[in-house]
């Protein structure tokens, strides 16, 4: 203040006595005339000083703008990707299985015997409202039957083709997926068939074969034959191994371990446990009740199946075309080769249990069988983790009324979650090396323009710039490199991210703007960061010493 | 030393700065108020000391307004060490300095640059041009940094100096005596009150070294003060007055301006000099013995 005052005062000496020069005289009239037009050309010639000394002296401008070009592409591309990949991870992740699942309760189970009519509409729908009521969520159900191809057993799956593709966008699908009158198989059951896309496949269904729709089958089945009850049960620990284990073999390796028969018995108790959900069923809280289900299921089903096997391997394979027209419809005729023909529209790969899977639009299925029912599973992705999600499961199961089973899936998504932490780590680890790196190489330029520019400097304090003035002018310069770098870098930056998008995490990364202007404005602190070192250096400069030079 | 001696008995009778003649002289030139004497710049006993350097060894020194003073002398006689003091971009190690009567060891640096650039021009051997910028932003920087910035003005100024047509061009672009010419336009834009240039000449052939002095030569008739360090005679001789130093001391002072001289004279103007003998420099105590009323040193005439 003091100082101020004092400034004061000598200006107004200083003015008085110079009163008297006309020149002196002449400025202050023009100045007081029109000061805000003066205050415009001061700032132009600010600017003017400043993008001379930035584009009039290249060389050494070029070195600190591409000090922070690196920097700003190299921190753009990687917090492009370090955005949009957990991203995508955590869809990603939730679609290699829901991290909820739905299955007919136990009471309903058991009851199938009387026809089992899986998740009733108006129970699934209820569910639904409980699980979006909790959080988003998307869902898809899947009906279960045993069918045969060329006589052999196979699991058909009635799903609704969009909601399945949705919450499963990790299925990798050579073709299309179903439509009506065509079926997408998994690829082992295509390896095994011999069929691609495009081919025909001609699809039996026998009441007898799924224990659930043919009553009077069942009932036969029971009474005939002992041993097969016995090996009914092997087929249902094989489900059960699957719904533990994540994964198909253990059922197939059942299988084939088995008879016909016995093979037969061991889908239908694959038929209502939660085989096809393996992937991603990490917990085995529902096997015992749909153990018990599919056993009686199971035991029933498969006596009645048995005694066809062996005359029908023979004919099914010549028979396959000549049903052409014929209406899938139930048949109890052990001897029947007739089916509906469909069309191969896609083959699915998933590495699980969906490779043995015949899948086919839900009204298909519910055409082939001849009976309309609701699904046996219901996989629900919901947004809901934690704790919110173990309430929703415990909801939904204390709510007996719905005739529904919920199971939570954690697997997946906790080693997504370590997945995104270790992403997001190493992008902090390597942000900070870049930053130093970048803080050094615009440090260390911006040191080499002012020692350059040393004398210029001198010169300018010797016309009266203050130490103040010159480092702004200084740090401004600083400031514009950052941004001409920022710019640059940050479209730099999203190039390569966008390229690192497509080529390795196949998918196309959008222009983030915050974060591009986060780039920038990161540039721009960095530069004026690091130059303050030296511009304090050159703020010290003193002009005698360097005009004194000779 | 003999020179001092000798030059102190000749110079005796300059020593009543009686203040009736400081006053007629003040309402002639100026309507100044804050000091009684219309000197523009005094140098009262200065010293600037390295080490055990002397570079300028007690020197006292008094410039009226207007005055033309070239300031003489080999290298490494402190030239540059006495124009730098003179143009507040260094302080003495001792003695004050009085610009417009204002002491200039009073001021901090802020001050000092405020004083700078509104009291003085500079114009340097090397130029000192921004390489970057072109002529006449050259010049229009001085303003920048003065007041407010005058594209018109400036390019008047470049017009003054010959230069209207390489205004845009950058100082890469100019030849060594156009480079001084905008150099000195700079000096003059925010019309100071004293021109300091330190060998204005001295990269400079000879008709550019006429234009220079030309240009002087009409600054010095506008009025303006100029101090001219220069070991050219040339130069020298273009000046009202001289004097010499050699390794930090006032070794002699001549008048080329016998008019000049007696106006000098007049408003109470005293022949510079300086308290150090010399070679025994270390004394100190003379000096001080030699204060004020006593010590009417030296080199009236001529000590060359």
């Amino acid at each position: 203040m003091a100082a101020d005052r004092q400034t004061h005062n000598i200006d107004n000496a200083h003015d008085s006595s110079t009163g008297q020069i006309s020149g002196t005289a002449r400025q202050k009239r023009r100045s007081a005339r029109s000061q805000r037009r003066h205050a415009m050309t001061n700032r132009r010639m600010f600017f003017v000083m400043l993008f001379s000394a930035v584009f009039r002296r290249r060389s050494r401008a070029i070195m600190a703008v591409i000090a922070s070009i690196v920097g700003a592409a190299t921190l753009f591309c990687l917090a492009a990707v370090c955005v949009a990949v957990p991203q995508q991870m955590t869809e990603d992740m939730r679609s290699y299985g829901a991290n909820l699942i739905v299955t007919p309760a136990a009471v309903a189970a058991q009851s199938h015997q009387s026809g089992s009519t899986g998740i009733s509409a108006a129970a699934a729908s209820k569910v639904s409202a409980k699980v979006t009521a909790a959080a988003p969520a998307r869902s898809a159900s899947y009906r279960y039957e045993n069918v045969r191809i060329n006589a052999a057993p196979y699991v058909m799956a009635g799903i609704d083709p969009a909601a399945t593709k949705t919450l499963n966008r990790h299925w990798d699908v050579e073709g299309q997926w179903p439509s009506a009158g065509s079926v997408m198989l998994g690829h082992d059951a295509a390896n095994a068939l011999g069929l691609g896309v495009g081919s025909y496949v001609t699809i039996g269904y026998r009441a007898a074969d799924n224990g659930a729709n043919g009553v009077s089958g069942a009932s036969s089945g029971d009474s005939s034959n002992g041993p097969n009850s016995t090996s009914g049960s092997s087929g249902n620990a094989a489900a059960d191994g699957n719904a533990d284990s994540g994964s198909n073999t253990g059922d197939m390796s059942g299988m084939s371990g088995m008879s016909g028969m016995s093979g037969m018995s061991g889908m239908s108790g694959m038929d209502h446990s939660a085989h096809n959900h393996g992937g991603s069923t990490g917990s085995g809280s529902s096997n015992g009740s749909s153990d018990s289900s599919a056993t009686s299921g199971s035991g029933s089903s498969s006596n009645s199946s048995g005694n066809s096997d062996s005359s029908i391997s023979g004919t099914s394979s010549g028979s396959g075309s000549i049903n052409n027209g014929t209406d899938g419809r139930a048949s109890t005729d052990i001897l029947d080769t007739k089916g509906t023909q469909f069309r191969v529209s896609g083959i699915v790969s998933t590495g699980g249990s969906e490779d043995e899977i015949v899948y086919a639009k839900a009204s298909d299925l519910a055409a082939l069988t001849g009976v309309t029912r609701g699904a046996d599973v219901i996989e629900y992705s919901s947004d809901a983790s934690g704790n919110s999600l173990t309430g929703l499961v415990a909801s939904i199961n204390r709510d007996t009324a719905l005739g529904a089973k919920a199971q939570q899936v954690t697997k997946i998504t906790s080693s997504n979650q370590r997945i995104i932490t270790m992403l997001q780590t190493l992008f902090w680890i390597v942000s900070v090396v870049v930053l130093v790196l970048t803080l050094v190489g615009v440090g260390t330029t911006i040191s080499s323009i002012v020692s350059q520019r040393r004398n210029e400097i001198g010169l300018r304090k010797a016309l009266g710039a203050p130490s103040r003035g010159v480092g702004l002018e200084f740090h401004a310069e600083s400031a514009l490199y950052g941004l001409l770098g920022g710019l640059i870098g940050t479209g730099i930056g999203y190039g390569f991210a966008r390229v690192l998008g497509l080529t390795v995490f196949h998918r196309v990364i959008e222009f983030d703007w915050a974060l591009g202007a986060a780039s920038i404005a990161l540039s721009v602190l960095v530069a004026v960061a690091a130059s303050i070192p030296p511009v304090r250096r050159a703020t010290r400069i003193d002009p005698a010493v360097v005009l004194r030079e000779e | 030393m003999t020179m001092n001696n000798a030059s102190t008995v000749a110079t005796m009778n300059a020593a009543k700065a009686d203040t009736a003649t400081n006053t007629t002289v003040t309402n002639t030139a100026t309507t100044n108020t804050a000091k009684g004497s219309d000197m523009l710049l005094e140098l009262d006993h200065i010293s600037k000391i390295y080490g055990d350097l002397h570079a300028v060894d007690d020197l006292s020194l008094t410039v009226p307004e207007g005055e033309w003073l070239a300031i003489v002398g080999s290298s490494g006689s402190g030239k540059t060490t006495l124009m730098n003091i003179i143009g507040c971009m260094d302080a003495p190690s001792r003695g004050s300095v009085a610009l417009e009567g204002r002491r200039l060891e009073d001021l901090n640096a802020t001050q000092l640059a405020d004083v700078r650039k509104n009291v003085i021009g500079l114009v340097f051997q090397k130029f000192y041009l921004v390489p970057h910028l072109t002529a006449v932003e050259n010049v229009m920087m001085a303003q920048y940094y003065h007041s407010v910035v005058d594209e018109q003005q400036a390019l008047e100024a470049l017009d003054h100096v010959g230069l209207k047509d390489r205004a845009h061009h950058l100082p890469g672009e100019l030849s060594g005596g156009e480079q001084q010419r905008v150099c000195i336009a700079r000096a003059l834009i925010n019309h100071p009150k004293l021109i300091l240039a330190d060998e204005p000449t001295g990269n400079l052939d000879e008709t550019n070294e006429r234009i220079v002095l030309d240009l002087f030569r009409e600054l010095h008739g506008q009025g303006t003060t100029i101090i001219v360090v220069t070991h050219d005679a040339l130069v020298a001789s273009c000046a009202e007055r001289e004097i010499m130093l050699n390794h930090g001391v006032l070794v002699g002072e001549r008048w080329n301006d016998e008019q000049a001289r007696l106006a000098y004279e007049q408003s109470g103007g005293r022949p510079a000099f300086t308290g150090s003998s010399a070679q025994d420099a270390q004394h100190e105590g003379t000096a001080v013995d030699f204060s004020d009323p006593t010590k009417k040193a030296k080199t009236a005439g001529l000590s060359e």
